[in-house]
């Protein structure tokens, strides 16, 4: 473990107190932003690296995920993109977030991570310092941080954009903080863009959810071709709370993404539905985790994975209920669909109950298409893409009905864009 | 459609399918014109399911012989194409598509068959009418593909796929089994109505029981992989009192028509 840390760190040069606090220095950083990066690479020495004989990180290489150029300035900025309508946040490198006129006027708030002292306390409650080896170097090292606040008994109903871009060849470390004051509602929809060959994205999003609060969030990776990335998202939710989280993993070369819903408070709901469709020689792993803490929590999971190609896809999914969480109700389930003798896909349900008086239960599936479904949409007519197309949309459905009808046809959108495409490809 | 009366719209010559290498069926002939119903009937492990699946081109099944598809071979081609061309097999046990809607997949079908996009209003003039005469419930359309559908439900599911994409031959693969005697009505009044367009039939079934309801034109008793005595609808009825037994002669008497 000791010679993993070493080769970890040399992979991470750069990372030390006095190069820190220079680059705390050049971004503006106050007194508090440079403790909290100075308490994280403490955090960070002692982190064990990922574990690979742990589930989690079984099936994807964490050393593939490492950033090569932190701290680095990135390049010149570039040309602002167009945002889009509606209430709309752009993070790209070099560059302060860029806010539309319906995102400063939609009755958020919206600001840098840390302008507001009474977020300081509240950023690293859904996602410690230490939750992990990647969160860590997050924390240490994020570049464009802001804060989404939605106050007491406020709701909008028209969802804000975040777009992280990410940047080819650089490293780039977003970090979100989501808060819904009690009895607020709010939906984010946070989609990562661009990047491309060599680029690294580490990514952080905590979402904090008051007492009878509700927040949607749509998480939405599209990277262009050859980007890395570790994207973590995690909701705490206080009593009578009510997630809904919704993850589509389109891009990239390896990604991993870990989602979850930690249920604090009595009563609290959480819901996640994803879908991911990885092809050529794509990885896509996925972990989520509902914790339940509280007693009559509840919380469901749908994730569907159709893999084509020479891709790979990787699902573990926990469950925890704890000892002081009865009459909590948990529900999982993955089903993966293999679109080629040479696409591969792993599934690992954890369940770990700690009290009775639970209701807890998870299915998990990986098969190839169903040959009788093929030959009889063949004997309608239809050639033997379009019914593979047909079947793979079938098999995503169910999944995205589960969805908002405001956030659902964006969605659809996208799939039925990546199965057009793979009806091309084969 | 515009067919010539008494044109040849399914033959088959010499027809032999392979499972793994075992003959399944061994030698058939048949034909089928314009407007004919025909009756294959047969005990339970003929081979009767894996004639009609062959013919409709299952990936499974090797062919060797003849089929013509109006004059056409067809026996190299795919089944979407044989599909496109007008042949349609409605299935014995229709699989279930999940998540796909019956309307989506209905108005997949159509476009395909009609070689071309199907505006909104006519595919909903055309999957109506089908509809009505199955007496099929409006909320079929919303329901995933065969998702949960009874027996009953998806026999007329497949007749009225029948009707909408009027092929030029349909064979049904015992569509009168699992069905009560309402149902049986329905389906057979839907079967009724496609061959009077002149379509050719051919109807696989173990039972006697449609036969009341579709009145065939010729009947073929399928034993051991091979048809074994063609005649009229009286040998329906005498098969009914006296079942295959008698027929299972030892010494291949397969008869060829046309």
């Amino acid at each position: 473990m000791v010679e993993r840390m070493i080769d970890a760190g040399a992979a991470l040069a750069g990372l030390d107190p006095a190069s820190l606090t220079a680059y705390g220095d050049r971004r503006g950083d106050d007194a508090a932003t440079t403790a909290w990066r100075h308490r994280a690479l403490a955090a960070l020495t002692a982190v064990p690296f990922p574990d690979r004989v742990r589930h989690l990180w079984r099936y994807t290489d964490p050393e593939r995920l490492l950033p090569r150029r932190l701290l680095q300035p990135s390049g010149p900025a570039p040309l602002a993109a167009a945002l889009p309508a509606g209430p709309a946040v752009r993070l790209e490198p070099g560059r302060e977030p860029r806010l539309n006129d319906a995102a400063r006027s939609c009755g958020l708030v919206i600001a840098p991570l840390f302008a507001d002292p009474a977020d300081r306390e509240l950023i690293g409650r859904a996602v410690p310092v230490d939750h992990g080896y990647f969160e860590a170097i997050n924390a240490a090292a994020f570049g464009a941080g802001l804060t989404i606040r939605a106050p007491r008994g406020f709701g909008l109903a028209a969802p804000l954009r975040v777009v992280v871009a990410a940047d080819a060849g650089a490293d780039v470390l977003p970090r979100l903080l989501v808060i819904a004051e009690d009895g607020a509602a709010l939906t984010v929809v946070e989609e990562h863009t661009g990047g491309g060959g060599g680029g690294c994205v580490i990514g952080v999003t905590e979402i904090l959810i008051g007492a009878n609060a509700e927040v949607r969030h749509v998480l939405v990776q599209r990277w262009a071709d050859g980007q890395v990335g570790h994207l973590t998202q995690r909701a705490r939710l206080e009593r009578d709370a009510r997630f809904f989280g919704a993850t589509a993993g389109f891009g990239g070369a390896i990604s991993k993404v870990d989602l979850g819903g930690l249920l604090a408070g009595e009563g609290a709901r959480s819901e996640l539905v994803g879908v991911a469709l990885p092809e050529g020689r794509q990885h896509l792993d996925h972990h989520t985790l509902h914790q339940h803490l509280a007693a009559r929590t509840w919380s469901h999971i749908d994730f569907k994975v159709a893999v084509a190609g020479r891709a790979r896809s990787a699902y573990t999914g926990a469950i925890r209920i704890e000892r002081d969480a009865p009459g909590s109700e948990a529900y999982q389930e993955n089903r993966n669909l293999l679109l080629s003798d040479r696409a591969r896909a792993d599934t690992i349900p954890e369940l770990e109950i700690h009290t009775d008086d639970v209701s807890c239960s998870h299915g998990a599936t990986a098969a190839p298409i169903d040959p009788d479904q093929l030959f009889y949409l063949r004997s309608r007519g239809l050639s033997a893409p379009a019914a593979r197309q047909l079947v793979v949309r079938g098999f995503v459905e169910p999944t995205l009905r589960q969805l908002p009808a405001d956030l659902r046809a964006e969605l659809e959108n996208l799939v039925d864009a990546r199965l057009a495409r793979l009806r091309e490809v084969g | 459609m515009n067919l010539p009366t008494n044109e040849r719209l399914l033959s088959c010559r010499d027809l032999r399918v392979f499972v793994d290498d075992k003959e399944i069926v061994k030698g058939v002939d048949l034909e089928i014109r314009t407007g004919e119903k025909h009756a294959l009937m047969g005990p339970n492990g003929s081979g009767k399911s894996t004639l009609a699946a062959a013919l409709m081109g299952h990936p499974a099944y090797r062919v060797e012989g003849e089929i013509l598809l109006r004059g056409e071979p067809i026996a190299g081609l795919s089944p979407d194409e044989r599909a496109r061309r007008g042949l349609f097999l409605g299935f014995q046990y229709p699989v279930a598509v999940p998540g796909v809607t019956v309307a989506s997949f209905l108005r997949a079908a159509l476009a395909a068959r009609l070689g071309r996009e199907v505006p909104v209003r006519e595919f909903r003039q055309k999957m109506q009418a089908a509809f009505d005469v199955l007496e099929v419930p409006k909320n079929f359309t919303g329901r995933y593909l065969n998702d949960g559908f009874s027996g009953g439900e998806k026999k007329r599911l497949e007749v009225m796929q029948m009707l909408l994409l009027e092929p030029a031959v349909a064979l049904l693969d015992e569509t009168d089994s699992g069905l009560d005697i309402d149902a049986l009505k329905i389906v057979s009044a839907g079967v009724n109505l496609a061959a009077r367009a002149e379509m050719g039939l051919l109807l696989v079934t173990h039972y006697q029981r449609i036969l009341d309801y579709v009145q065939p034109d010729i009947v073929h008793v399928f034993m051991g992989g091979r048809i074994v005595r063609t005649a009229g609808p009286e040998l329906a009825r005498e098969l009914e009192t006296r079942g295959y037994d008698w027929l299972a002669d030892p010494a291949p008497t397969a008869t060829a028509r046309g």
